[in-house]
């Protein structure tokens, strides 16, 4: 029986799907089948960002409604083995498919993958419902921002008062902010939510270019502190290493300032 | 000059630890589902109860909530009393 992991937020644009998309690939490399679920019913995005979307034929409502069977909406990532994205439909809306209909779908996909992650829609409404219906744990996304921290806090109630247990993505971490004090640290965000870190992911730019491409910076042959990071983040998802990684990339400035001595270590 | 400089440094170094101190009060609120208007009503109701055994000027009463853990919030009421 394979794992079922939420990726969530509360706040929208936090980088759930492009952890889903690189949590996914780099899962799928290590040797593990993965099926990705975009649960955003009505603005279904996870298809782009994997560049799947030109192969898209049956979606998530129309498995649930019988429409076709899951092996027929499931499409195959030919890039990488054991990797599968089941899409969301673009013109369904959320209240199309309950919870109870998610939570049979996701047992069905357990059964057959070893990993179901499920991306997410924002908010705390039916769409959250459903996403977290079948997940046996979650992850939740958060940037270190007050607005981004405040709504992790409500979503990490929800997900206490339903018993999932919940790890912690620090996204969109600047090192160099975070030196200057202008930024909250992955370690305020921790203290601040009382979650356990999976792991922080940088602030990068082959993140938006990769997004461009449809190719998951893990994915992508050069190796970029966020897909490092996304790597590191599979390993603990896994189990096969138990420490986290700091935030890498920091500065070029700030690496010269330092080997200057004109900034502390 | 060198003050202007401590001053920027000082106000850079201070957004991060804003940010902590107005996520502490908001999360703090959040969690105790305490918003405006029902915090306003508690605050009058407790002074209200206060007054009954104690002389205080009922505007006086304060009510905190902070936020001390994710499971620990507490409720904090003070209330000068007025010397007799
Ligand atoms: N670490 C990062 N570095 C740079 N850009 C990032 C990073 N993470 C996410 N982004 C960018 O932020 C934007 C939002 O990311 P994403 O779509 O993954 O968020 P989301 O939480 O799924 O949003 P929604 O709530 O709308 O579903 C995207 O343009 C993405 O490329
Ligand atoms: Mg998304």
């Amino acid at each position: 029986m394979g794992r079922a992991i939420v990726i969530t937020s509360g706040k929208g644009g936090v980088g759930k799907t492009t952890t889903a998309a690189n949590l996914g690939a780099s899962l799928a490399q290590r040797g593990h089948s993965v099926v990705l679920v975009d649960a955003d019913i009505g603005l279904r995005n996870l298809d782009v960002v994997m560049g799947l979307e030109n192969r898209i034929v049956y979606h998530l409502v129309d498995i649930v409604r019988g429409r076709c069977t899951a092996q027929k909406a499931l499409i195959r990532d030919r890039r990488i083995d054991n990797l599968y994205l089941l899409p969301s439909s673009q013109s369904d809306e959320k209240e199309s498919v309950s919870p109870d209909e998610m939570r049979d779908l996701v047992r069905a996909l357990k059964g057959a993958y070893d990993y179901v992650l499920i991306d997410c829609p924002a908010g705390i409404e039916q769409g959250f419902r459903n996403a977290v219906a079948g997940a046996d744990e979650a992850i939740v996304v958060a940037t270190p921002e007050v607005s981004s921290i405040r709504d992790a806090d409500r979503v990490v109630g929800l997900l206490a008062a339903e018993d999932i247990p919940t790890r912690l993505i620090c996204n969109r971490i600047s090192a160099e902010m975070v030196k200057r004090g202008d930024m909250l640290s992955q370690d305020d965000v921790i203290e601040i939510l009382s979650l356990e870190l999976l792991g922080a992911v940088p602030l990068d730019d082959a993140i938006v270019s990769s997004t461009n491409k449809g190719m998951p910076a893990t994915l992508a042959g050069a190796r970029s502190a966020a897909a490092r990071a996304y790597e590191n983040i599979a390993s603990r998802v896994t189990g096969e290493i138990d420490d986290v990684a700091v935030a890498q990339g920091i500065g070029f400035f700030a690496r010269i300032g330092r080997a200057l001595g004109l900034s502390p270590a | 000059m060198w003050n202007e400089i401590k001053g920027l440094f000082g106000a850079r170094r201070a957004s991060r630890e804003e940010a902590k101190g107005r996520l502490h009060l908001v999360l703090a609120h959040d969690r105790a589902g305490l918003d405006g208007s029902r915090l306003q009503d508690l605050r009058g109701e407790i002074a209200a109860v206060i007054a009954r055994y104690v002389e205080i000027d009922p505007e006086s009463v304060e009510l905190d909530v902070e936020r001390v853990s994710r499971d620990d919030t507490h409720l904090r009421v003070s209330s000068p009393l007025r010397a007799r």
